[in-house]
């Protein structure tokens, strides 16, 4: 593939027989997943808390290094939990570089997004730029963001939320792994919350776990999710059915046990596409930012259009036909996808927007080998120097 | 067997339990694994484990033409399922939704995350649902829904809800989490009213661990439901809300499509423990068996009995006794929701009826761990109660 002309959008051949979705995908062997089931076949113990579950949960807290890891079955549910537990209503600053689902789930109790922008060098949340949206206004918690494998500024988050007297809980849904001069994510802020969709490192179709330091606060949130493993019971608004099922968590409890081999494969793919792709103009490789430790689970890449010759979503359109499901991370940003499904207006904001428009996330999980990384980077390479053509091209089929 | 002969045999009172486990009444059937490993090729060989991927179409196209309904949406729960399905079909403006007060226990708090008010109405006394007659006088300006939920056996006037809901404008959604395999003069369950919504926690008829979905006629509602299980994301890119993510996983899926293919045998054994029961029970006086209506078709998932006024204890002191026996016996719908404190506001009037009603019912061990010996023998220890009733209560008097 070094022709222009070859590419699948002009009728050539696929680069990939199969499309390579991104997200991790992780899953056990067939051999291994099917010993999995039987044994909960055997048990007969399907949901409510499950043996498995439990297990799950003590796992979690000790490895994250908190109090309490309450499973959930996904992220949404936890997120939604967590608004209710801590009582938030009105006003929450939330980052607007995130998925609609983050400040969707503000909804639900009754509060609605304060959107803030994100820094220009990082594209995430800091103090520095929630610190003026608190500033004569009522604002009832900050929900922070760690998207890719990053981790925003949640010690100086954590200071304002302090100073504020407001709490801080944090939508950490791609960080599980991740650690801030060696702490793990998990337990930064009053909860932390993490996705266990399969795009996610430590996968398990849908799930999520919801990290809490304070006792009382997790007996409010194990009382919403209700029922079995409720532990104490104490008075809640009202419950929120959330359960894990003892088939999500036999297979989030396998990917905890290959993590170390995913990060590490992780970490050497970013390293290849990063040396790879180092000499093409116009096409930077994002490193992971703000923490010590990264899962390396999102390989994204930043478009600057001018020198790459050729926009970000004309090369996404590209990728697609050749089978590379590649992703442009969040698009829309989440202040215009909420300003389309809610009466109100998007403020512009501009570092938001300009992630928005220039973010690629290539595949990069199990099905992609190495001799396949070396591929898709020729492939960029061979768009990039003939970014002209390819573009002038794409005009005329519009 | 070891017949109780005296109260010293009661487990209460020291004696040998009537079982060594615990026999329950959730369903908790398990598929054929052989069918389990099979449709879990579908999500396996295409590497995909969640959003509406194969196993999901296929169930959602399974389960429509089972209840023989256009459309099939599911979730990850019959919870939000419900919550969903309230507040695509609330009137807007409005915010009350009339429901009875006999029923699920997290029915009220449904409402409360779909933005509504319970307005809770009294019951049919014979079905032990709401009924026409029940929820009309409840329908006022403020009512933007009519929640028709059916009993755990039989089903709900549903024809006669219908009518109402007709008459009298206001959107009527059927809670059938009880009545999947059922039908109504007839007509199989699933194109009532509006919509309808069933579970399929491993508890329930269907197993897929956990789930659920809706069922309605009517396209643009199952449209936006897709939408909005999604997080409100439409295919064009743009999006919608109110909105969260409630997407049904693909192993949940897979389960769920093995236990369709086990339904004729679970319907065949349930069939075979109700009729043990109604033999065992025949002769226990001060008992009830609510039974089947035989001239619909049902699924004969759970077994309630009513205790009568000659029964010689309490409800309370009969269900401790059958704890100890290892049956994890449960109070019909008890306490009422209107009896509960909720942390936020409901609506009710005179209830006296769910009231007296929610006193007199219990559920007895059903579903896949109980054989039709175990049967007999719930139905043993039941005429042991009824025989030594006076004795066990003079041995607890605080109890009964």
């Amino acid at each position: 593939m070094t022709k222009a002309a070859s590419l699948a959008i002009f009728g050539g051949a696929p680069l990939f027989a199969r499309p390579i979705a991104k997200g991790q995908q992780h899953f056990p062997a067939w051999p291994q997943f099917e010993a999995m089931f039987r044994d909960i076949f055997e048990r007969q113990y399907y949901t409510n808390h499950g043996p498995l579950a439990q297990a799950l949960e003590r796992r979690l807290a000790e490895r994250l290094g908190v109090r309490h890891a309450v499973l959930v079955a996904n992220e949404f549910i936890g997120l939604l939990a967590a608004g209710q537990a801590l009582g938030v209503q009105g006003n929450v600053v939330v980052p607007a570089h995130c998925s609609i689902a983050t400040p969707l789930s503000l909804d639900w109790t009754g509060a609605k997004p304060l959107f803030c922008d994100v820094a220009p060098q990082t594209g995430l949340m800091t103090a520095e730029l929630v610190a003026p949206l608190l500033a004569g206004r009522k604002v009832s918690a900050i929900l922070a963001v760690n998207p890719w494998g990053d981790a925003c500024d949640l010690h100086g988050l954590q200071a304002l939320a302090r100073e504020n007297g407001i709490p801080l809980y944090v939508d950490s849904s791609q960080g599980f792994g991740c650690e801030i001069a060696g702490r793990p994510l998990g337990g930064f802020g009053d909860i932390e919350v993490f996705s266990f969709h399969s795009d996610n490192i430590l996968g398990s179709c849908e799930g999520g776990v919801i990290c809490v330091q304070d006792d009382a606060l997790a007996a409010r949130i194990r009382n919403i999710r209700s029922s079995y493993g409720m532990g104490t019971p104490v008075p809640v608004i009202k419950t929120a059915n959330g359960r894990m099922s003892e088939a999500q968590a036999a297979l989030a409890s396998f990917n905890l046990d290959h993590y170390t081999d995913y990060q590490e494969r992780n970490a050497r793919m970013f390293g290849l596409f990063r040396a790879g792709l180092a000499g093409i103009a116009g096409l930077g490789v994002r490193v992971p930012s703000g923490v010590s430790q990264s899962n390396y689970q999102n390989l994204i890449c930043h478009i600057d259009e001018a020198v790459f010759g050729m926009s970000r979503d004309d090369l996404w359109r590209v990728l697609r036909r050749e089978n590379l499901l590649a992703g442009r991370g969040f698009v829309p940003p989440s202040h215009r996808a909420y300003a389309e499904s809610h009466e109100t207006t998007a403020d512009t904001l501009p570092h938001t927007e300009h992630y928005g428009a220039t973010t690629i996330e290539l595949p990069m999980n199990q099905a992609l080998g190495e001799p396949d990384a070396a591929r898709v980077i020729d492939l960029l390479a061979s768009i990039q120097r003939n970014a002209g053509g390819i573009r002038q091209r794409l005009a005329e089929m519009a | 067997m070891d017949a109780k002969t005296s109260p010293e045999d009661f487990a209460l009172f020291g004696g040998k339990p009537t079982f060594d486990s615990i026999r329950s009444t959730s369903n908790l059937v398990r598929p054929e694994f052989d069918r389990f490993l099979a449709y879990s090729r579908l999500f396996f060989d295409g590497d995909r484990f969640s959003d509406e991927g194969r196993a999901q179409q296929l169930l959602d196209a399974r389960l429509a033409e089972f209840h023989a309904v256009r459309h099939c949406v599911s979730f990850c729960s019959g919870f939000w399922a419900l919550v969903l399905a309230m507040k695509c079909l609330a009137l807007t403006g409005r915010t009350e939704v009339v429901m009875p007060s006999l029923t699920y226990r997290r029915l009220a708090d449904v409402a409360a995350w779909a933005g509504l008010t319970p307005h809770f109405c009294e019951v049919d006394p014979v079905r032990l649902s709401i009924s026409a007659e029940t929820a009309g006088p409840c329908i006022n300006e403020n009512t933007a829904l009519i929640m028709g939920v059916h009993p755990i056996v039989n089903c709900c006037d549903a024809a006669g809800l219908e009518a109402l809901s007709v008459e009298s404008g206001i959107p009527l959604l059927f809670d059938s989490v009880e009545s999947v395999y059922e039908t109504v003069d007839g007509r199989k369950v699933g194109s009532f009213g509006r919509a309808e919504c069933f579970s399929m926690h491993a508890s329930k008829f269907v197993n897929a661990f956990e789930g659920g979905y809706i069922t309605t006629n009517d396209t643009a509602l199952a449209e936006r439901l897709r939408i909005m299980r999604d997080c409100g994301s439409r295919d064009d890119g743009t999006f919608f809300a109110p909105a969260m993510n409630a997407r049904q996983i693909e192993i949940h899926a897979a389960m769920a499509l093995a236990a369709l293919d086990d339904m004729p045998d679970q319907v065949e054994l349930n069939r075979r423990r109700y009729y043990r029961y109604k033999t065992g029970l025949a002769n226990v006086p001060g008992l009830r068996l609510v039974p089947f209506d035989e001239r619909e078709r049902s699924g004969y998932k759970n077994i309630v009995v009513e205790l009568l006024d000659d029964w010689p204890i309490s409800r309370e002191l009969t269900l401790v006794l059958l704890h100890k026996e290892n049956m994890l016996c449960r109070p019909y719908y008890f306490p009422a929701l209107h009896q509960k404190t909720t942390g936020y506001p409901t609506v009710w009037g005179d209830l006296s009826r769910t009231e007296a009603l929610a006193k007199r019912f219990l559920t007895l061990p059903c579903g896949y761990f109980v054989s039709e010996d175990d049967v007999e023998r719930v139905c043993d220890c039941l005429r042991a109660i009824h025989v030594h009733g006076a004795a066990l209560a003079r041995r607890v008097p605080e109890a009964s």
